[in-house]
């Protein structure tokens, strides 16, 4: 009797160890534990529609003070984080074992990162933005300030509030909903190299902005950073899916300047609620893989006629190649539907480039002529959208040239060698004939 | 003085070349006559293989073996048979002749093979 209650037991314990399997996999590339680091536990109060908006969408938060000692991010090795949210922009050293390069190492192993900064940002978050590839601005008292795109407001009139509406324009990255409202941002801004491809402005400053220091006389010389070249939020792709964003203001966050009502100075609209939450709730979709995360499975090619993938081609053969690319909803893989995606034949160069065509269930596919040149090749596929993971594929297969059994049975331009080969044995016959019954 | 010299020489040396040949017997006369078909028929290919390209190269070589070959074969059977060669004095013209036919048939025979 007491046999199959044990065996019952064992069974729901054995049941349980999928939960402890819920981390970030490739299977499943959302986020699902991120550390927060405050530099105040009343951020977590001050804040909590943020959070609360994160924790609905199932992250699990581990909130901790900048300082505090017990910080790690890494134990025996392995991360026990998927993504990071910096909202301590004025801590000079973090706690613990975290460190500058604690958080690169943390990035460059394809986890995900939230910095905030605030005019008072100490160095520590200015040099993890720079690695990142942004830079704020080198003086450390100035803020953006914009005078004529700022957020009319009764109480501040520095203009250090401003409404932002120069979103970068992309769906997959924003949401496909429009976002009607500026963004109110008060904090310091920062310029992109242009040099880097992976960093993107998501907000940009507009024309009329600089960065300055309010209380102080503007200098004689022009502001280092103005006009659209200051971006108030970035983001970043690295080339192994991380993904990265950067804001120069911690007050966006706030649930402050979410609920606040947001009007533009020189606009009539006044809206009731500030662009902010959407915002911020759509871009941190984004940032922990809910959205934008592509995998491509199954690349495979054959000879027309057949199904199985040959070890090698030859030459003018025909072929057909076929990917299958899923993009991740947040809960299930997708079809990813494409008018874009290319493959190449390449050897050194490409010899064969072709768009190919999707059946709308996440199959591309296509054929197309093996060339005339023989060696080894790459089916190669290089696939980088905007806001997308990149999809870079490639399988390599061996052409050879004509088996000396696979030419024409006559080859045309041969015909003259053998009309002489038979005129000569023709002439022969011919000759002895003529040779013998002369008299 | 000089050029008018040399163009009367030279039509000399024709006159003389030209009554020396009709001299030589009739049956070397037919074995000339199929040299020079086979040494045309062999130019004529090469210029057909600088204007097209050698592709396919075996078949070049094969057509233009047989033209030499058969040319040289000849060129032989001419020498064996001539009577006044004096080191085939003793040999039989038609011992020569029979040599001529069994080496044309292992020529073809090579020739049918490599032409693809």
């Amino acid at each position: 009797m007491a046999a199959p209650k044990f065996a019952f037991l064992l069974l729901n314990l054995i049941s349980i160890l999928p939960l402890l399997v819920s981390s970030f996999s490739v299977d499943r590339p959302t986020d699902r534990r991120i550390l927060v680091l405050l530099d105040d536990l009343s951020l977590k109060s001050s804040h909590s529609l943020f959070f609360s908006s994160l924790k609905s969408r199932g992250f699990d938060l581990d909130f901790k003070l900048a300082d505090d000692p017990a910080i790690a991010v890494k134990r025996y090795g392995q991360y026990m984080y998927d993504g990071l949210i910096l909202l301590s922009p004025s801590t000079e050293r973090f706690g613990g074992s975290l460190d500058v390069e604690g958080v690169l190492d943390f990035v460059d192993s394809g986890h995900d990162l939230i910095v905030a900064a605030d005019a008072n940002a100490s160095d520590l978050i200015r040099n993890i933005a720079a690695e990142c590839g942004v830079d704020f601005d080198e003086d450390p008292s100035a803020v953006v300030v914009d005078h004529s795109s700022y957020a009319v407001s009764e109480t501040e009139g520095d203009h250090t509030l401003i409404a932002a509406d120069d979103f970068i324009q992309s769906d997959v990255i924003l949401g496909n909903k429009k976002i009607e409202a500026p963004v109110l941002f008060k904090g310091i801004g920062h310029s992109l190299n242009p040099a880097n491809s992976m960093v993107l402005k998501a907000l940009s400053a507009s024309p009329s902005s600089y960065s300055t220091n309010p209380s102080s006389k503007l200098s004689s010389q022009p502001p280092s950073l103005y006009g659209t070249a200051i971006s108030l939020v970035s983001v970043v792709q690295a080339r192994n899916a991380a993904r990265i964003m950067i804001s120069g203001s911690l007050d966006m966050f706030s649930n402050r300047l979410f609920r606040a009502g947001v009007q533009k100075s020189g606009s009539l609209n006044k809206y009731e609620k500030s662009g902010n939450e959407q915002f911020i709730t759509e871009l941190s979709k984004w940032i922990f893989h809910e959205r934008g995360h592509l995998k491509a499975v199954n690349l495979r090619h054959n000879k027309v006629g057949e199904s199985e993938e040959p070890s090698m081609y030859r030459i003018n053969d025909d072929l057909e190649f076929s990917v299958e690319i899923f993009e991740w909803s947040g809960s299930s893989w997708v079809p990813h539907v494409s008018k874009d995606v290319q493959v190449q034949f390449y050897m050194m160069s490409p010899y064969v480039l072709k768009t190919l065509s999707t059946n709308g269930k996440g199959l591309y596919h296509t054929s197309f002529k093996v060339p005339d040149v023989y060696g080894v090749f790459q089916f190669k596929v290089e696939y980088q959208k905007l806001g997308y993971t990149s999809l870079s594929l490639s399988k390599q297969i061996p052409v050879r040239p004509f088996k000396h059994n696979e030419y024409e049975r006559f080859i045309t331009t041969a015909f003259p060698y053998y009309g002489a080969s038979f005129s000569m044995m023709a002439g022969f016959f011919i000759f002895s004939g003529v040779y013998l019954y002369n008299k | 003085m000089g050029k008018s010299a040399t163009t009367s020489d030279v039509h000399a040396l024709f006159h003389s070349l030209r009554s020396a040949y009709a001299a030589t017997a009739n049956h070397l006369k037919i074995i000339d006559l199929y040299i020079v078909f086979a040494i045309v028929t062999a130019v004529i290919q090469v210029a057909y293989m600088a204007i097209v390209g050698s592709f396919p190269f075996n078949s070049f070589l094969s057509g233009v073996l047989s033209c030499v070959g058969t040319a040289v074969l000849a060129v032989s059977l001419r020498i064996q048979v001539n009577k006044d060669n004096k080191e085939f004095k003793d040999l039989p013209p038609e011992r020569a002749f029979a040599d001529f036919v069994l080496c044309n048939l292992v020529l073809h025979l090579v020739i049918m093979n490599f032409l693809g």
